[in-house]
């Protein structure tokens, strides 16, 4: 259990690949005490003093095990707030970290889909030195990521902006409940045209993902009903969901245009309102 | 990295407790197998189920998924702690008055989280105690009286406190 970065760097550099990370402990122990998971080593993070959370400038910082509450109690980036109030129940945001919730596998990662929409970037450290990368290429597949077996997430910065974005999640209870779907998304705006638009999905792919083909439909246009049924149903088309116990393949498919559909008319009422 | 013992030490109820546990002894584990405190109930085991739930400096924490490693050094309450000698703690009473529970196996970890709501907020709403228990599971009651329970608890908790501040 290391006290500091640096050691819990030298750790991973002479114990990887066997060793396991561990930071809140939500996503690992319970396949430690089921014994599906038996590590030969754990290395916990929970002294290692990668807990801020602060904001400098115009970036909020997140050290990678900042809790889920104190993601929920921060209010500079409202959807991150909506993204941990949607996760789990109170005993587990108290534990859960946010770093952490980048190695949840689907239907989870509720607050990684609020990230990737956000366009955050991920810091990774070795001994070797440090590197960043967007949010978007860390998660490669199913549990699969980009950090080299002697790296480690130290840190999350997501942009502070002043836009509207939107934040929907559907479960099958209202609260404390793996997603059916999660969407994420956010619009920057030209005068009366989109710019740039974000729609981020949740438990529609083996780990959350960007609907890019319905982003770029959105651009250039003034998010009107056309357009937000046109990008719903590219969402739909490009979305990649399966059937677990939760909901089948079929359901998570209709549902992921009906979310895109209403996360998109919040923004453009949102937009309305401000007077577009 | 060996799988030698290793002595932990916590506050548990005010007082200074130390277990020597294997890593990755769950905090649940070392209250009931090493400290004889039962309270704490295992249910799940999978952080599904909060009859496990436990107060760490005050926050409610589900004890199964917590190696005894990362209390090291802090406060620790269980049901056993806000026990008093003689008679019930006001949430114990009212859950008994408000028949609050049936079989009792989620009553621990229910008790834990009123006590962090209560603390945390001395008037909640009906709204803040549901939300306070979405991770807290019973399959007895239909939770209608556990939520009668826990306000009827703040009350009583209000009062007790306005009587002794005359």
């Amino acid at each position: 259990m290391p006290r500091s970065l640096p050691e819990a760097l030298s750790l991973l550099e002479a114990h990887s690949p066997e060793l396991l990370v561990m930071a809140g402990g939500t996503v690992a122990m319970p396949l430690i005490n089921d014994g599906i998971s038996l590590p030969e080593a754990v290395m916990g993070l929970r002294f290692a003093g990668l807990d801020r959370l602060e904001r400098s400038g115009d970036t909020l910082r997140i050290g990678a095990t900042a809790t889920l509450t104190q993601l929920l109690n921060q209010d500079a980036v409202p959807m991150l707030r909506e993204a941990a109030r949607n996760t789990a129940g109170w005993s587990i945001r108290n534990m859960g970290t946010v770093g952490g919730n980048l190695f949840t596998p689907p239907p989870g990662g509720d607050v990684a889909v609020a990230l990737l929409a956000l366009d955050a970037s991920v810091t990774l450290a070795s001994t070797r030195g440090k590197r960043v990368l967007p949010i978007a290429e860390f998660q490669t597949g199913f549990m699969t990521n980009a950090l080299a077996p002697d790296e480690l997430l130290v840190e999350i910065s997501v942009p502070i902006r002043s836009e509207p974005t939107a934040y929907l999640k559907f479960g099958r209870k209202h609260a404390n409940t793996p997603a059916v779907v999660t969407v994420a998304a956010r619009i920057e705006w030209d005068g009366e045209q989109v710019a740039v638009a974000r729609i981020a999905l949740g438990a529609v792919g083996p780990h959350p993902i960007r609907a890019r083909r319905a982003e770029e439909l959105l651009v250039g246009t003034g998010l009107g009903a056309g357009a937000i049924a046109a990008a719903a149903a590219a969402a739909v088309e490009e979305c990649e969901p399966f059937t677990d116990g939760i909901a089948t393949e079929w359901y998570r498919r209709k549902m992921v245009g009906l979310f895109v559909g209403r996360a998109l008319e919040q923004l453009a009422a949102g937009a309305a309102g401000e007077g577009r | 990295m060996s799988m030698e013992s290793t002595i932990v030490r916590f506050e548990l109820g005010g007082r200074e407790v130390e277990v020597m546990v294997k890593p990755m002894t769950t905090l649940q584990s070392a209250l009931r197998d090493h400290l004889g405190y039962t309270a704490t109930k295992e249910g799940c085991r999978q952080g599904g189920c909060g009859s496990c739930t436990v107060l760490v400096d005050g926050e409610p924490m589900m004890s199964c998924l917590l190696p005894v490693e990362d209390v090291a050094g802090k406060k620790v309450t269980t049901v056993e702690s806000i026990t008093p000698t003689e008679g019930l703690h006001p949430i114990q009473r009212a859950f008994i008055d408000d028949y609050a529970f049936q079989c009792g196996y989620c009553t621990p970890g229910m008790v834990m989280i009123s006590k962090a709501l209560l603390d945390h907020d001395p008037a909640p709403s009906g709204d803040a105690i549901r939300e306070a228990l979405t991770g807290n599971v019973c399959r007895c009651t239909g939770y209608q009286p556990i939520v009668q329970a826990i306000g009827n608890a703040a009350v009583a908790m209000r009062g007790s406190e306005g009587e002794q501040a005359r």
